[in-house]
């Protein structure tokens, strides 16, 4: 039920991606996409093997519903929050697309362990919040620097 | 995390590779928009991570980086080794200027190039195969990543998006 569920979050996820009005390119969108799969993986397994503050399940068809939801759906959230906080809307707004992005991952988590995915260990949703949070604000910050860096090569008309 | 089990051999590797292959990226006349450029380092880190922790760790776990299975900082700067690889395969695709029956040559060079390297860092001890797998098993896995770097390549490149 753990792999089902996360491959039609994965597939749910890539669909509205691909269906929706983007305000970033795709250079824009891959580096994104990339840079927050290099973070989460190696923070993943920091806190899951090494510090031992939660336990992945051994069950082979759930470790790939994890998998899915560690290097897919997350990383896609937040490149989906990216080109809807970009739009040019009213700060009210870009913090309620923020918490709603942050509050889904968040229920990703819990949907997680409902299904036996992980289990927390030394770890709460309040850890999960403040890594998330952290994670949208790295993907914010270095998606605008990115843009800084390589804008008069980048024709955005 | 610790920052390494012992030092020798595939750590002073790793840290030559790192130097070489950086100097080589800094070497070359400048060919790829800056974004590109960025993207296509970054990209080569990812990948690597991405396979190796998901091949490499965890339940599928056919083999270990450097001395020991717990996450080293030397773990971190071999997957930065492969941003030199993921910008040099761009960088000659675009100089090259691959297109149809020489894009099947040139990911199955870069592969057959990335089983040597493999090949390398097994005698140089940076990476251990266990649980049954052996070094042609990196051939498919090559050839897959480096035909969707190509194909990708080709999409950004449909896009116009450079001046």
């Amino acid at each position: 039920m753990g792999f089902a569920f996360f491959f039609f979050l994965s597939y749910l996820i890539v669909s509205m991606f691909i269906v929706m009005r983007k305000k970033l390119n795709i250079v824009e969108n891959t580096f994104v996409f990339l840079l927050i799969l290099f973070v989460n993986i190696n923070v993943s397994w920091i806190i899951f093997e090494e510090l031992d503050l939660l336990t992945v399940t051994e069950d082979a068809m759930k470790y790939v519903g994890f998998l899915l939801n560690r290097s897919m759906i997350l990383p896609m959230i937040i490149v989906v929050y990216l080109n809807l906080v970009n739009r040019s809307l009213k700060m009210f707004k870009k913090v309620l697309i923020t918490i709603i992005s942050i509050s889904t991952v968040i229920i990703f988590s819990g949907i997680s362990i409902l299904f036996d995915l992980i289990t927390y260990v030394n770890w709460n949703f309040i850890y999960d919040a403040i890594y998330f949070g952290a994670l949208h604000l790295l993907a914010f910050y270095a998606q605008k620097l990115f843009r800084k860096f390589t804008f008069h090569e980048v024709n955005y008309s | 995390m610790i920052l390494w089990d012992t030092l020798d051999l595939n750590e002073l590797s790793i840290l030559i590779i790192l130097f070489v292959g950086f100097t080589i990226v800094g070497l070359l006349p400048k060919r790829l928009p800056r974004s590109i450029t960025i993207l296509s380092l970054l990209w080569g880190s990812a990948g690597a991570m991405f396979f190796d922790f998901t091949i490499g760790g965890g339940l599928i776990d056919f083999y270990t980086v450097n001395d020991s299975p717990r996450y080293e900082l030397f773990d971190l700067f071999y997957y930065i080794l492969f941003a030199p690889f993921g910008y040099l395969f761009v960088y000659y695709y675009d100089k090259f200027n691959i297109k149809k029956i020489k894009f099947v040559w040139y990911v199955i060079a870069w592969s057959l190039a990335g089983l040597a390297v493999n090949w390398l860092f097994t005698l140089l001890g940076i990476i251990h195969f266990k649980n049954g797998y052996i070094l042609p098993y990196s051939f498919p896995v090559f050839l897959v990543i480096q035909t969707i770097t190509g194909l990708y390549y080709e999409l950004i490149k449909s896009k116009n998006l450079f001046k």
